[in-house]
C-alpha cells in the first residue's frame, strides 16, 4: 500500500525542479488545449484561463509568470496539475511531470543568506534529490485568498 | 607568504587571495533556479550547500562569459557573507605575491569589486574584493536592472 504522505511528486518549470506534497495533488491532466476557455483569465490574481474538469470550469494558474521562468512549452501543450485549495480546485500549469519520489530521498538545504531576499517573496524551502536542488512548492503563494498576502 | 589564486574568464584575469579560496571544482553541475539576483547565473551545490554561481561578465560588460566555456573551473570563495563561486576558464594557478608585481589603483581608476591589478608574467589580473562582490552582486548593484533575471536568461 503506497502512503500519499511519504511521496512527493515532482514538476518541472523550465530547467527548474520543484516538489509538493503528492496529498495536494488531486489529478494530473494531459492535452489540455481542447477544455481552456482564455477568455475566463483574471491575470490580477494570476488565472491565465480557465480549465473543465468534473464538469465545472476552475481557475488555471500559471506559476512560471509569478517566477518570471521563460518556458518553450506553448500553453495548450502544458500539462495541468489539479489541486485542492479552501476555495475548491485550480489547476496549476507546468511543463513536465517527472515520477513521485519518496520523501527519504530529499535532503534539507538551506537557502544561502546571499540569495534569502531575492528568493523570500516566491519560496522558502528548497530540498536536494540526489544533489539537484527542488523548489518546495507553497500552492498557497499562488491561488486562493491568501495569495496577495503570502 | 601572501599567495594569490590567479584565473582568467575570458579576457578577464581575476586574481583571489588564497586563504579565501574554500575549493575548485571542475565542471561542477550549475543549477537555475527562478529569480535569482541579476548577477548571479546559477547555483551549484557542494556538500550540500547551495552556492551562488556570480556572473563576472557582467563586470567586463561581455556576453555570459561561462556559458561560452564548456570546460570550466568553479573557484568556491568565502566570504563575510558566504560563499560564492566564481566561473573561469581552465587556466588558474597559484602564484607568491613577490612573483609579480601588485598595484594598488588610484580611486579614479577604481572597476567595482577590484581593489588592485596584480601583473604576472605580463599579463594583468584584478584583485577582487570578495566581500563587496558578494553582497552587491546578490543585493545591490544589478538586481533592479531590468531584464537580468538569471532564470530568464538562460531557459
Amino acid at each position: 500500500m503506497i502512503k500519499v504522505g511519504s511521496k512527493k511528486f515532482i514538476f518541472r518549470l523550465g530547467k527548474t525542479g520543484f516538489l509538493l506534497e503528492l496529498g495536494e495533488v488531486v489529478e494530473v491532466v494531459e492535452h489540455i488545449a481542447d477544455a481552456l476557455d482564455s477568455s475566463r483569465s483574471d491575470i490580477g490574481r494570476g488565472i491565465v484561463s480557465a480549465l473543465q474538469f468534473r464538469q465545472t470550469w476552475i481557475p488555471v494558474v500559471d506559476p512560471a509568470l509569478k517566477l518570471d521562468i521563460c518556458s518553450e512549452v506553448k500553453l495548450q501543450d502544458k500539462i495541468a496539475v489539479i489541486l485542492r485549495g479552501s476555495e475548491g480546485n485550480w489547476a496549476l500549469l507546468v511543463d513536465r511531470v517527472d515520477e513521485l519520489s519518496a520523501a527519504e530521498n530529499f535532503q534539507t538545504c538551506e537557502i544561502p543568506f546571499l540569495l534569502r531576499v531575492a528568493a523570500m517573496s516566491f519560496y522558502s524551502q528548497i530540498k536536494l534529490l540526489y544533489n539537484e536542488p527542488m523548489i518546495v512548492f507553497e500552492p498557497e503563494r499562488y491561488y486562493g485568498s491568501t495569495a496577495a498576502l503570502v | 607568504m601572501s599567495r594569490l589564486g590567479l584565473f582568467k574568464i575570458g579576457e578577464f584575469g581575476f586574481a583571489v587571495s588564497l586563504p579565501q579560496i574554500q575549493k575548485i571544482l571542475q565542471n561542477s553541475k550549475s543549477y537555475l533556479l527562478p529569480r535569482l539576483p541579476g548577477a548571479v547565473s546559477a547555483v551549484l551545490v557542494d556538500a550540500g550547500q547551495i552556492i551562488p554561481l556570480l556572473d563576472l561578465s557582467q563586470m567586463v560588460g561581455e556576453k555570459n562569459l561561462a556559458e561560452q566555456t564548456t570546460e570550466s573551473y568553479q573557484v568556491l570563495v568565502e566570504s563575510e557573507y558566504g560563499t560564492v563561486a566564481l566561473p573561469a576558464d581552465l587556466t588558474g594557478r597559484i602564484v607568491a605575491e613577490q612573483k609579480g608585481e601588485l598595484s594598488t589603483i588610484a580611486p579614479q581608476e577604481i572597476s567595482f569589486g577590484t581593489v588592485a591589478k596584480f601583473i604576472y608574467q605580463g599579463e594583468e589580473y584584478n584583485v577582487l574584493d570578495i566581500d563587496f562582490l558578494a553582497i552587491e552582486m546578490t543585493q545591490g548593484f544589478w538586481q533592479n536592472q531590468p531584464d537580468t533575471g538569471g532564470a530568464r536568461r538562460h531557459q
